[in-house]
């Protein structure tokens, strides 16, 4: 059973996610901070006549993890500093996950393996799995539970 | 048909599709429960829903198979092919009903029995109760009703509307054969009768709200379009084809927010049954009349209305309408009246509930306040009549001396007012003791686009709605002081303290250092009393397509949307009333000048207006009736100008008519803004160069002198100072004589679009007589094309093709033609008695012809001819 995935980094991790969950990835150009929200609420970013909200994916996991440019997203941004978020819709409203790097996407013909070893607490509600690229194994993370239920861990 | 009754209609009708499959499948598989379960749902649904409609055969009919499906769930029955033949015969009698209905016929109610009587027969049934005891009923009032007169009923057979039944042809034949031998001749007159009422689908919201984003997406392409379009050379061509594409897309944008838009007789069809309930309940005799339900607002503001409209009309019942006795006591009618009304007011919708009941007792409200604790004696005993009524909607407030059924304990005014102000509605209360109350709620159209302020706080912009704001002043303004104390802020303005909170605050970020005076709003809060909100700047005001912001977003507790303006960056919609909730502030307003001997009040408030008083570019202090003042805005000098002695300022992108020239103004030259009052009525809209702006305030309706002469009506005397008021009309009768009074609704076709003469001198003239043009070449390969209602075709040329071309058709002499025609020549001279043409240079006499044949249609054809 090959499947679609998508690698990047999240917080220094090396994550998967299933293609099949995500609508787009954009690259940001500008963020409009959400003051009041929680941290890893980015900001807000148009994708064409759609609202996206900005979510911080590190952050989710833990401050700890945090992408160390050491400014908020959306300063980063402003400076011309790439960043990806991965598109995707959850009960009506558009979101985009926001990865620090952006590695590749490509077909994994093996099947997800359980995870082994010791987790960091932090990570431990997120992983799915684990997949093999490439000689490298990434963690498998949905971007539905994601959203959906690391904002009540989280907040 | 009122909407209940088509909604039914159609629902009945979708359902009716998709069960004609399933009544075969269950044929073929009697053993299927699932398949039984759906078809004895939707007899039951139709049941149900036509008992509410008052639709007598549709229940007999329902009644009959649901009866009859029954059994055979309980297994007493078997679902041979002749019970689903019945079954079916029956379903096809309920299509035809649902035609019927729609096209407003009779249809005869004779074999509904036999189709009965069939059904039970084939299944073997014992006799059901309750259908033979009104065996014939009269046809069923709907259906007289439409008719009215009693036409010869007139039987469409299934034929005719054989969509649900077609795909169960098999074993709908029976049935159907049983209907056409009732009458055999019907199928050919149903056949040939078009269908007269309007044609409608069905479409989930979601695909709408897909359709709106798409053209908000098209809205952006056109603005990045039109930016490239500014930097380079001007090509006339493609700003023309650019202009086009413009408006295409404005009609399409208003278009689909029309899909949205729902009649507001939905939102008062439950308030009969409702009244008649709690009538009943309560001992109380209560007449309904309801006004106004072909207002149309958005379907989603009607949800939200919902509940906040339920509440008020209960609360008219229980507390403001008294028993019989009560009011035989009190000399009025049995009867109480409740009435319920709704309009549409420029961007609003005003929805009125009335009563003549008791009213609201201002004096027990306030010492309920008092007696809860909410305010002390004192301050309760400085608020005014309508400051009293208005504590009604403060919280954990009930009038209700006791607790009833009906109204109960749980909510209150406060939270009905919350609702309304939080779909950016007002919500007022006018009461007459012992005569009733009126609760006035006045709602945006539309939840999706509001007008909104563009503030900036911190470096950020924000979206405000502009309905939440009651006032704005600058810092700088010497009828406002602010007062730190421990920290917190008030704002004293005009006499009245209110708490205060700069949004930069609240939002956490460092305040800008800019220069120029702050700027203070006063805003409604859904918790009670209005307070101020500090920003750096009111930059904007934009109508914003609000949409709702992700749970995330809406936690912090003080957005109430997202909005993405035209500009493409995302902006926040606050919400006035979280701000209040998040800054934790305490809501006390008290009027310092209460304190002082009051003065005795006005006689009747009605005799006053609020009016915005300035100084004028002579240095004289004017008044301008405020409704009228659009906004205030600061311009930049340069931006002004003159053509043939008439004044011009350029506002963003704008040229707009200026009522005086700003060199009159002494220190003009000193100058590097201008303060300009936008002055508006409906359509034009001209702008008032003043030197500045002073103060807002009461201003008495009557003139102390009048004294008209030129933009000034007289003069009223205000604290002792005379002050010269503008006469509204004359100045925006300035406005018109311009003739930028707004494009006429009809347009141009000009027939010929190559011709130069056409482009180049004509075209300009229409424009500039305020007609849209049209060039009838650009529509030659679509076949017909539609010009619309209010059209006018002109032909430059004598040549035919010209006629043809532009869609004119071969009668083009005015009689038999589609549009009126307005024929130009070239030469000076006519060429005979009978040209009725006009040379092509006499101005007066095209535009008289124009406006001629603007007149309604039928006219302006009999016109043409």
């Amino acid at each position: 059973m090959s499947e679609l995935y998508l690698f990047a980094t999240i917080g220094g991790e090396r994550v998967a996610f299933r293609t099949t969950e995500i609508e787009a990835v954009v690259k940001l150009r500008e963020l409009t901070p959400v003051p009041g929200a929680p941290r890893y609420v980015a900001g807000l970013s148009a994708l064409r006549s759609r609202v996206l909200t900005i979510i911080n994916a590190a952050e989710i996991i833990s401050a700890r993890f945090s992408c160390d440019a050491g400014r908020s997203c959306p300063d980063c941004v402003r400076q011309g500093l790439v960043c990806h978020a991965i598109v995707c819709e959850i009960s009506g409203h558009s979101y985009g996950l926001l990865v620090n790097g952006l590695e590749d996407i490509r077909m994994v013909d093996s099947p997800p393996m359980p995870v082994c070893g010791r987790l960091d607490p932090a990570w431990q509600p997120h992983v799915r799995g684990v997949i093999e690229n490439e000689g490298q194994s990434y963690f498998i993370l949905s971007v539905a539970t994601f959203l959906g239920g690391g904002f009540a861990q989280a907040a | 048909m009122d909407e209940l009754l088509s909604e039914f209609v159609a629902e009945t009708r979708e359902s009716l599709e998709a069960l004609a499959n399933i009544v075969v499948a269950l044929e073929s598989d009697p053993s299927d429960r699932a398949l039984l379960d759906e078809l004895f749902r939707f007899f039951h649904t139709v049941k149900g829903s036509c008992g509410f409609l008052d639709l007598p055969r549709f229940e007999r009919l329902s009644h009959a198979a649901e009866d009859v499906l029954a059994e055979i769930r309980s297994g007493d029955g078997e679902p041979d092919s002749d019970t689903i033949s019945a079954v079916l015969a029956i379903m096809d009698r309920i299509a035809d009903l649902c035609s019927v209905i729609e096209h407003g016929e009779a249809l005869s109610d004779e074999d509904d029995q036999a189709l009965i009587d069939a059904l039970r027969r084939e299944s073997g049934a014992t006799e059901a109760p309750d259908i033979e005891e009104r065996p014939g009923a009269p046809a069923d009032h709907p259906v007289a009703r439409a008719t009215g007169n009693g036409a010869a009923p007139a039987a469409p057979s299934v034929a005719a509307f054989a969509a649900p039944a077609a795909s169960a042809e098999p074993a709908a034949g029976q049935g159907r054969d049983a209907n056409r031998d009732a009458d055999p001749e019907a199928g050919d007159d149903a056949a040939v009768r078009a269908p007269t009422v309007a044609r409608t689908i069905r479409l989930p919201i979601l695909l709408i709200d897909q359709l709106m984003n798409g053209v908000s997406d098209m809205v952006l392409a056109r603005n990045e379009l039109a930016r490239k379009l500014r930097g380079g050379t001007a090509d006339p061509e493609l700003e023309n084809a650019f202009e086009r594409l413009s408006s295409c897309i404005a009609d399409m944008r208003d278009t689909i927010s029309r899909t949205r838009m729902q009649r507001v007789d939905r939102l008062f069809m439950a308030i009969p049954r409702m009244v008649r309930d709690l009538g009943r309940d309560l001992g109380k005799k209560i007449e309904v009349v309801i006004e106004g339900g072909d207002v149309e607002m958005d379907r989603e503001m009607i949800e939200m209305v919902v509940d906040p409209l339920t509440h008020i009309v209960r609360n008219s019942i229980d507390h403001g309408i008294e028993t019989p006795a009560e009011r035989r006591a009190a000399g009025k009618p049995d009867a109480g009246l409740l009435r319920v009304s709704a309009s549409q007011s420029g961007s609003q919708i005003v929805i009125e509930v009335s009563d003549d009941g008791r009213g609201v007792d201002k004096d027990a409200v306030a010492a309920r306040v008092v007696a809860s604790g909410i305010m002390s004696a004192a301050d309760v005993a400085r608020l005014d009549a309508q400051e009293r009524l208005d504590l009604i909607f403060l919280p954990g407030l009930s009038t209700a001396s006791r607790v009833t059924a009906v109204s109960g304990r749980g909510v209150g005014m406060d939270v009905v007012r919350a609702n309304v102000e939080r779909i950016g509605g007002v919500i007022a209360l006018t009461s007459e003791p012992g005569r009733g109350l009126t609760v006035t709620l006045r709602v945006p159209l539309t939840l999706t686009i509001i007008p909104g302020l563009i503030l900036g706080a911190g470096g950020l912009n924000f979206a405000f709605p502009r309905s939440a704001v009651i006032e704005i002043l600058h810092d700088s303004n010497p009828a406002v002081s602010v007062d730190r104390l421990g920290g917190g802020l008030t704002a004293t303005i005009r006499g009245t303290r209110y708490s205060m909170i700069d949004l930069e605050d609240v939002i956490g970020r460092p305040k800008e250092e800019r220069p120029g005076p702050r700027t203070l709003m006063l805003v409604r809060s859904a918790s009670g009393r209005p307070y101020i909100l500090g920003v750096s700047q009111v930059e904007n005001h934009e109508e914003l397509v609000i949409r709702p912001a992700a749970p995330v977003v809406m936690s912090a507790g003080i957005y109430a949307g997202m909005t993405l303006p035209d500009n493409g960056h995302p902006m926040l919609l606050l919400d006035a009333g979280g701000i209040a909730q998040a800054a934790h502030l305490p809501l006390i307003a008290e009027t310092v000048d209460a304190l002082l001997p009051q003065q005795a009040e006005p006689e009747n408030a009605e005799d006053q207006y609020s009016g915005l008083r300035f100084i004028d570019l002579d240095g004289v202090e004017r008044v301008i009736r405020l409704a009228l003042v659009d906004r205030v805005e600061d311009v930049p000098v340069g931006n002004f100008g003159r053509v043939a002695d008439r004044s011009y300022v350029t506002i963003g992108g704008e040229v707009i008519v200026c009522a005086q020239s700003v060199e009159i103004a002494a220190d003009g030259a000193g100058m590097a803004e201008v303060t300009c009052l936008r002055v508006r009525d409906d359509a034009r809209e001209i702008c008032y160069p003043v030197r500045s702006v002073i103060d807002i305030g009461t201003v008495p309706e009557r003139l102390d002198i009048v004294l008209r002469q030129q933009l000034v009506a007289g003069v009223v005397v205000i604290d002792g100072r005379r002050i010269e008021v503008i006469d509204g009309l004359a100045l925006l009768a300035l406005a018109d004589e311009t003739g930028r009074g707004g494009l006429r609704p009809t347009r141009c076709v000009i027939a010929d679009g190559e011709d130069r003469w056409n482009r180049d001198i004509l075209a300009p003239l229409l424009h500039q007589a305020g007609y849209q043009v049209v060039w009838g070449a650009a529509s030659a390969d679509e076949g017909e094309p539609d010009f619309g209602d209010n059209a006018i075709l002109l032909l430059t040329s004598g040549k035919e093709g010209d006629a043809v071309r532009a869609g004119g058709g071969p009668g083009v002499d005015g009689s038999e033609s589609a549009v009126p025609v307005v024929r130009l020549r070239r030469s000076s001279v006519p060429d005979g008695p009978d040209d009725r043409s006009i040379y092509r240079y006499d101005r007066v006499a095209l535009l008289d012809a124009l406006s001629a044949l603007e007149a309604p249609r039928g006219e302006a054809r009999r016109g043409a001819a």
